[in-house]
């Protein structure tokens, strides 16, 4: 070996760091490995990060100063119908300060948490590809650099993002099955703030439609349009499976298709939006939406000898939202406790990590975000063509239903009373969160990033 | 060095990366799901296989490799530091 450490983490997304910054803080030689130059410049997403990421998360990003583009308050719904906008439900909102999540790009916000896990002791090497698991006999001792260095680990912990490679290498997974994956492109707009607070306010919107619209996949089939609101941008995005009705679509021409239609027919995109915005960026990437609800993937292994699975990587994408972000902290999270353990026992065989399987099992949202059938649900509206039942759906849903215990609102309360009985002062750190990230984003005043 | 694209604006490709995607001709059975699925216009279909006609415009994504149920696709990440990179991910 050319080094070895307690804990390898491979990835520097948004699980990567805060794993890292675990492992580092209990005193763990710890090494995080990032492919790119810097870590979030190849994550791509438009991206509200739902708010129970940053309620029941990382205790340092709820009480730290991340870089977010905006607090979102409010989600508003749309149903197209004809051409036209038929149906409208902003039942989903709450009061500010308090917000249902902050978007962010991705860049600045990894390389926040990067440096989180930096200033805490661990090592981050960027421009460093992981190409192979180094085993012996059934056991994952560590990691091949692309430059050829051998790197030796007591735990690797695997947070790849969706194109996982080295649990594959580590022969503990396969690939996604495609029926499980989304791909998805985003056109990022600037837009002056004034007209993004004019024009949306603190809000995100989005656009249903049946398939007869061409302005998105069949419903259940991809993520509908959507306007996801930054400081000075937009980021208007879609998505659709990799299949879709059992066949393998013209995604590449269909998703430029659904965006063309929709902003040739849309008065809100033509008269409100258009004037004001100038196209920065165009960008594309796939995320495993279906993993937990497909026998194939459900069942895969989140672990193995001397290995743990984190985030995207494991799968854990919350299917109803689209979005990994809280599943790959909360996952870190569970991975460093676990790590750390084994590390400190001097054991990290596979029954030793089995833990970390039971307590992504037991946390309240882990399980239930990646067996959320709501976008699935979807699939039902194709064949009934009923308006009604659509609308109805999509409050239910994604509208004020979402608060419901069935929905959100369960694995909520369940994360409050168990972090207030270990800790009463804690609903004081929501609170200042709420006023402290609200106050970040009128200054626009964020911590200063190494990159600066 | 870092190249862009007037197609595709925001992003930039770091040299040297290689052929991180590869399709081995004994496998393709020219479904044509990769043409399918690739937004960045990557492949093309040449004869009854598929061939990768550029690689320039690919965000690695991983798509192709997902739907080629023929196991002819391999895809592996680029070299550290080259590839694509976007700050408006």
């Amino acid at each position: 070996m050319d080094a070895e450490y307690d804990v390898i983490v491979v990835g520097a997304g948004f699980g990567g760091p805060v794993a890292a910054k675990r492992c580092a803080d209990a005193g763990l030689k710890t090494l995080l490995v990032e492919r790119s130059g810097v870590p979030g410049e190849k994550v791509v997403s438009g991206l509200v990060i739902p708010i129970y990421g940053f309620l029941f998360g990382p205790e340092f990003i709820r009480d730290g100063n991340p870089p977010i583009q905006r607090p979102i308050c409010s989600v508003v719904n749309r149903i197209v119908k004809d051409g036209k906008i038929f149906f409208t439900d902003h039942t989903l909102w709450v009061p500010k300060p308090i917000t249902v999540g902050y978007s962010a790009y991705c860049k600045p916000f990894c390389t926040w948490l990067a440096d989180r896990a930096v200033e805490s002791g661990a090592e981050l090497r960027t421009s460093t590809t992981a190409v192979d698991v180094i085993m012996d006999g059934g056991t994952i001792k560590g990691i091949v650099t692309d430059k050829g260095e051998r790197l030796g680990s007591k735990v690797l912990i695997d947070s790849g993002g969706t194109q996982n490679q080295l649990s594959i290498k580590a022969g503990l997974r396969e690939k996604f099955t495609p029926e499980a994956i989304e791909l998805y492109m985003l056109w990022d707009f600037e837009m002056d703030k004034a007209d993004v607070d004019r024009v949306f306010g603190n809000s995100m919107e989005f656009f249903h439609a049946m398939p007869e619209e061409k302005i998105g996949a069949p419903l259940g089939y991809g993520s509908t349009l959507y306007f996801f609101t930054y400081r000075e941008s937009i980021h208007p995005g879609l998505g659709q499976f990799l299949v879709t009705r059992g066949e393998t679509p013209n995604a590449a021409k269909l998703l430029r298709e659904y965006f063309d239609n929709f902003t040739g027919t849309i008065e809100r995109w033509k008269q409100d939006i258009a004037p004001k915005v100038k196209l920065r960026s165009v960008l594309w990437d796939v995320c495993p939406i279906y993993a937990g609800l497909l026998e194939e993937t459900r069942g895969m292994p989140i672990y193995g000898d001397g290995m743990l699975i984190i985030g995207d990587a494991a799968g854990f994408e919350a299917s109803a939202f689209g979005d990994g972000v809280p599943n790959a902290w909360f996952s870190a999270d569970i991975a460093a406790r676990v790590a750390i353990d084994a590390v400190k026992k001097g054991d990290s065989s596979k029954a030793a990590l089995k833990a970390y399987k039971d307590d992504v099992k037991a946390d309240p949202f882990i399980t239930h975000t990646i067996t959320d059938f709501r976008r699935w649900d979807m699939r039902r509206l194709l064949l009934t063509k009923d308006y009604s039942q659509f609308k109805r759906k999509i409050r239910d849903h994604w509208g004020i239903g979402a608060f419901r215990y069935s929905n959100m609102g369960g694995p909520c309360l369940k994360a409050m009373g168990r972090m207030m009985k270990d800790d009463p002062t804690v609903v004081a750190s929501w609170l200042k969160m709420f006023t402290r990230y609200w106050k970040n984003w009128e200054n626009n005043s964020f911590d200063r990033l190494s990159t600066d | 060095m870092a190249r862009t694209s007037e197609e595709l604006p925001g992003v930039e490709w770091v040299e040297g990366a290689g052929q991180f995607v590869t399709i081995d001709e004994a496998k393709c059975t020219a479904c044509a799901n990769c043409v399918r699925v690739c937004l960045g216009g990557c492949y093309e279909l040449a004869g009854k296989k598929a061939r990768i006609k550029s690689l320039d415009n690919c965000l690695e994504c991983g798509a192709c490799w997902y739907v080629c149920t023929d196991g002819a696709i391999t895809f592996s990440w680029p070299p550290g530091g080259t590839g694509f990179r976007s700050d408006w991910g």
